[in-house]
């Protein structure tokens, strides 16, 4: 008997965390969309008339194409904002890429450097750090070299800067070659969700894992603080929790017309070790424990939830159907059971908003998503919630195992073929 | 570069600034009198006019509520059920699927209080109408607040609440234990989110999870669901639109799903040969139940339904239908047409069984219909005046002398007169001496039939088995009996014959009661209550 009693209260004790994290990724998945209010709160500002910042762009490469270098390269170079200089940050035991980047650097020898790292491990972290050394304007930004910027984006981001007086601006990028497979689709959308929510949620609560493409810091900031941090997997993420913990003004901001494209990774496994790189970084954050830093328990708090939401999330989805099974099977009383499916209503209300939400994506980029898109969202999703839970549970083993290598992404460019004439270019008004 | 505000913003973000600044801005898309009304910042009229209201409605509900109107026997099957919820399951019978069980679920949380102080004298249930009496002040609360939200003026937004208050149509129906008492107000709380004028899509997704928390109390409600979703979409376009129906179809439509799935998980679902379920439940009630005529056939209990509830209040009934009308006028008062009109049609074309209390659901919808055309009215008066400066007030002051007119030709006569007895009667006299005689001279080992209207109160004063104190219906209806009483009505000794028990043997086709009754003397008489012993026992 008591027995029986402690395995239903152990079920419903599992059921209701299930069903707070549903909820909590309810509410930072459609945080942008409460109400008309929060679309203005999260949208640039308007531009100013007179330049104010100048920017050192850093472009980390490691075995690139050189085709995806150079468009990568043209979308900087072409950027409506004057100031600005070009650092192609490399590895020195990957001499093609240096090749390539010399190369690049000789075609516009005005804007372009190169900076080889020759640390002995490497990882983007020690390349960014090294790339720092040589930047000599007053923002630092970083493009990943698979990522195509909008013409006005350093524009608005410097208008960003002097009118809402930041340390760090966070632009948004976007995944969009949505129908190349079955994930990237969802893939797409979470990046969409990610920069046209989540961050302007988690930015609002005062505590930013920063992205690590398309962010902009103020070099003397960066310096400061001793740049990224060259061991860890999610130096992004840690920067941001480094400059949250400091207080610093950091802000979130986006607009369909000015996202930086990107691609998925190119195969399954590609995504799994993107996932895992992530998901580990983000343990290796937490395990670091700079948060605890943070004044105040409310913010901790909030730090602590953020940290491990992801994780929470990505185990969230196969737990669910597991508990209700458990429940069914185990006989347990009807009301312990209906608990168990308690979980499931904001987890299917999130998905009838991800349709909502892919709707919007295809209104913002000008896709036609089709009948049969709405359906792939649908029906590939607990495929790629089992992907993302294996990918966190690997990256558990992992971290267990305190193997921290990198494990890169590749890119193979398709990202290039969405990029049609005009599709790129900002709206004009 | 040298471009000054030039904006990036998609359309969508544009929109939505423009309502930022209009939501600041004095009149807002969705009032017609200026901001909209919120209960975060509540003028101070309105603070006086709730309180006022949610007073008097609380005197009006508890005043002699446990003296009229007489216990009906749904009553007591809720209070039982919710007393049978307290030790973990959803009857003291077999759960049939009769309604969702939401609604005695919710009674369950809450009357624990009353009978734990002692109200209703000493009746469990008298003590659950003072739940009932909570459900009514909300639902009164709730129809001043939605009546704002719809634009309308403090005054006759009151009007609207008091209209609700002082009808002896809602005041006899809301003081008495029925499921639709308990969902109005979820439904009203869903008409309030709904209506939102921020937009907010929370509040719309909210909408959703009152509506089926109405429709899981009690089922009818389910009829006001279009009206429900035109509340939402009947608007301007918002940028979020989408959002806000999708979220609130979603919410709403898998809190319902839980009903069918606590069906599927007990595997009664779907109709077999040794248990109840789900689709047996829902063929009965709309199908196989027997039906209430058609409503112009004399004589039909439709008809004599109709006439029963126009016999409590033909005034708020016809007056709320002709305001319906009216309530065309205005952009936000059309959904209340179409509430009316959804909720008029199955009575007005349909033929299937509509039971009494269906009216419940209306009462509010009516009401406020009266208070929106009212509103519209005087808006129309204003213009007017505005035209023909000099005749601002005669056209001002006779518009309220001809609305208090019509108000106290409305009130005087019948109003006065019912709430009078509704108030100061004593109809339970006869129920309480036959409960006590039965109480006092029956052995608790003696097999004994009572209406559900005291079967509560009588099991738990010994008997504490519901096959030795059945519930008059359950020898027929309930397959248990023939496992706990093999010896069919024979094993029968008492029989407690109140008003409603004859109709219910004629109706529901009671024959194993309607035997024993036949083989009975009768013993006491209180009023319109017997106690009856069977004479033929059994021959072992």
């Amino acid at each position: 008997m008591s027995a029986t009693l402690l395995a239903s209260a152990l079920v419903l004790i599992i059921a209701v965390a299930l069903f707070a994290i549903a909820v909590s990724t309810l509410y930072l998945n459609t945080y942008a969309w409460w109400d008309p209010k929060t679309q203005v709160r999260t949208s640039y500002s308007g531009l100013q008339s007179r330049e104010g910042h100048s920017f050192s762009l850093i472009m980390p490469c490691r075995n690139e194409r050189e085709e995806v270098m150079r468009a990568t390269l043209a979308a900087l170079l072409a950027q409506t904002h004057s100031r600005k200089e070009i650092i192609i940050s490399v590895g020195h035991d990957d001499t093609e890429t240096v090749e390539i980047a010399h190369r690049l650097a000789r075609e516009f020898p005005a804007f372009v450097r190169v900076s080889v790292d020759v640390s002995e491990r490497k990882n983007k972290p020690r390349q960014l750090n090294k790339a720092l050394s040589l930047c000599r304007n007053s923002v630092v930004g970083v493009f990943d070299a698979e990522s195509i910027a909008a013409e006005e984006l350093l524009a608005h981001i410097d208008s960003v800067f002097t009118t809402k007086n930041a340390d760090v601006v966070q632009g948004a990028v976007q995944l969009i070659n949505y129908k190349d497979t079955w994930y990237s689709l969802r893939n797409c959308l979470e990046y969409f969700t990610w920069f046209r929510s989540r961050l302007h949620a988690h930015s609002r609560q005062g505590f930013i894992p920063l992205g690590g493409n398309t962010v902009f810091i103020k070099r003397e900031l960066l310096t400061a603080v001793g740049g990224w941090d060259g061991s860890c997997l999610a130096e992004d993420c840690d920067l941001g929790v480094r400059l949250s913990t400091l207080r610093r003004k950091i802000v979130v901001a986006y607009s369909p017309q000015l996202v930086t494209r990107e691609e998925t990774p190119d195969s399954l496994s590609g995504l799994i070790r993107q996932r895992t790189r992530w998901s580990l970084g983000f343990m290796q954050v937490f395990a670091k424990g700079d948060w605890k830093a943070l004044p105040s328990r409310r913010m901790r708090t909030i730090a602590w939830w953020t940290l491990m939401q992801q994780h929470f999330m990505a185990l969230a989805g196969i737990c669910i159907p597991i508990a209700i099974a458990a429940a069914i099977w185990g006989k347990f009383p009807l009301v312990v059971t209906l608990v168990t499916f308690l979980p499931l209503i904001p987890t299917l209300v999130t998905v009838a908003f991800d349709v909502c939400m892919l709707h919007e994506f295809g209104r913002d980029h000008k896709f036609a998503i089709s009948w049969y898109d709405y359906f792939r969202l649908i029906a590939g999703t607990p495929l790629y919630q089992m992907v993302l839970a294996f990918a966190a549970l690997r990256a558990l083993f992992k971290f267990v195992r305190r193997d921290f290598a990198w494990e890169k992404t590749d890119h193979s460019g398709s990202h290039l073929a969405y990029l049609l004439p005009g599709a790129a270019e900002p709206a004009r008004h | 570069m040298a471009t000054t505000e030039l904006k990036p913003d998609p359309p969508a973000a544009a929109a939505g600034e423009r309502n930022a600044r209009a939501a600041s801005a004095p009149k807002h898309r969705g009032t017609a009198h200026g901001a909209p009304f919120s209960l975060r910042y509540l003028p101070l009229w309105d603070k006086i006019a709730l309180a006022a209201l949610t007073v008097t409605a609380a005197v009006l509900s508890l005043w002699n509520l446990d003296g009229a109107p007489s216990y009906q026997d749904d009553e007591g099957t809720y209070t039982s059920q919710a007393f049978a919820v307290h030790s973990g399951t959803l009857a003291p019978y077999t759960y049939w699927y009769d309604h969702p069980p939401l609604g005695w679920i919710q009674i369950a949380a809450l009357n624990w209080l009353p009978n734990l102080l002692g109200l209703g004298d000493g009746t469990t249930i008298g003590a659950t109408r003072y739940v009932i009496s909570v459900y009514f002040v909300a639902s009164a609360v709730l129809l001043y607040i939605v009546g704002r939200r719809l634009t309308m003026r403090i005054p006759f937004a009151a009007l609207t609440t008091v209209l609700f208050i002082l009808s002896p149509l809602s005041l006899v129906l809301g003081r008495q234990i029925y499921l639709d008492n308990i969902g109005v107000p979820w439904l009203l709380l869903a008409f309030y989110l709904a209506l939102s004028s921020r937009n907010a899509l929370w509040h719309h997704v909210g909408a959703g999870i009152c509506f089926a928390i109405a429709v899981l109390s009690k089922e009818t409600l389910s009829i006001f669901g279009p009206a429900l979703l035109l509340a939402l979409m009947y608007r301007p376009k918002w940028s979020n639109r989408s959002f806000s129906v999708v979220g609130f179809l979603t919410a709403g439509g898998l809190l319902l799903a839980f009903y069918p799935l606590s069906a599927l998980l007990r595997n009664e679902l779907l109709s077999g040969p040794d248990h109840v379920s789900l689709q047996d439940a829902l063929a009965y009630q709309l199908l196989n139940r027997s039906g209430s005529g058609t409503i112009f056939e004399a004589g039909s209990s439709r008809a004599e339904l109709l006439s029963g509830w126009l016999y409590f209040d033909k005034y708020l009934i016809a007056a709320g239908l002709a305001a319906a009308v009216v309530c065309l006028l205005r952009r936000q008062s059309r959904i209340l047409f179409i509430a009316i009109a959804s909720f008029a049609t199955p009575i007005v074309l349909g033929q299937g069984y509509l039971p009494a209390m269906y009216i419940i659901g209306v009462i509010p919808f009516l009401a406020l219909a009266c208070g929106s055309a009212v509103d519209i009215a005087w808006s129309g008066v204003e213009r007017l005046a505005r035209r023909t400066p000099g005749l601002t007030r005669p056209l001002r002051t006779g518009f309220v002398a001809a609305l208090s007119a019509s108000l106290l030709l409305m009130s005087l006569p019948q109003w006065f007169e019912q709430d009078r007895t509704l108030l100061t009667a004593q109809t339970n006299s006869n129920w309480r001496s036959a409960m006590t005689w039965v109480q006092d001279n029956v052995s608790r080992s003696e097999v004994v039939l009572a209406p559900y209207s005291m079967w509560h109160d009588l099991n738990s004063s010994g008997w504490n088995n519901a096959w030795t104190m059945i519930a008059t219906e359950k020898p027929d209806l309930d397959k248990q009996f023939d496992i706990e009483r093999p010896g069919g009505w024979r094993e029968i000794r008492w029989i407690i014959v109140g008003p409603s028990v004859m109709a219910n043997i004629d109706s529901l086709g009671l024959t194993r009661v309607k035997t024993a009754l036949q083989n009975s003397e009768q013993v006491q008489t209180f009023g319109e209550w017997t106690v009856h012993r069977v004479i033929n026992p059994p021959s072992n």
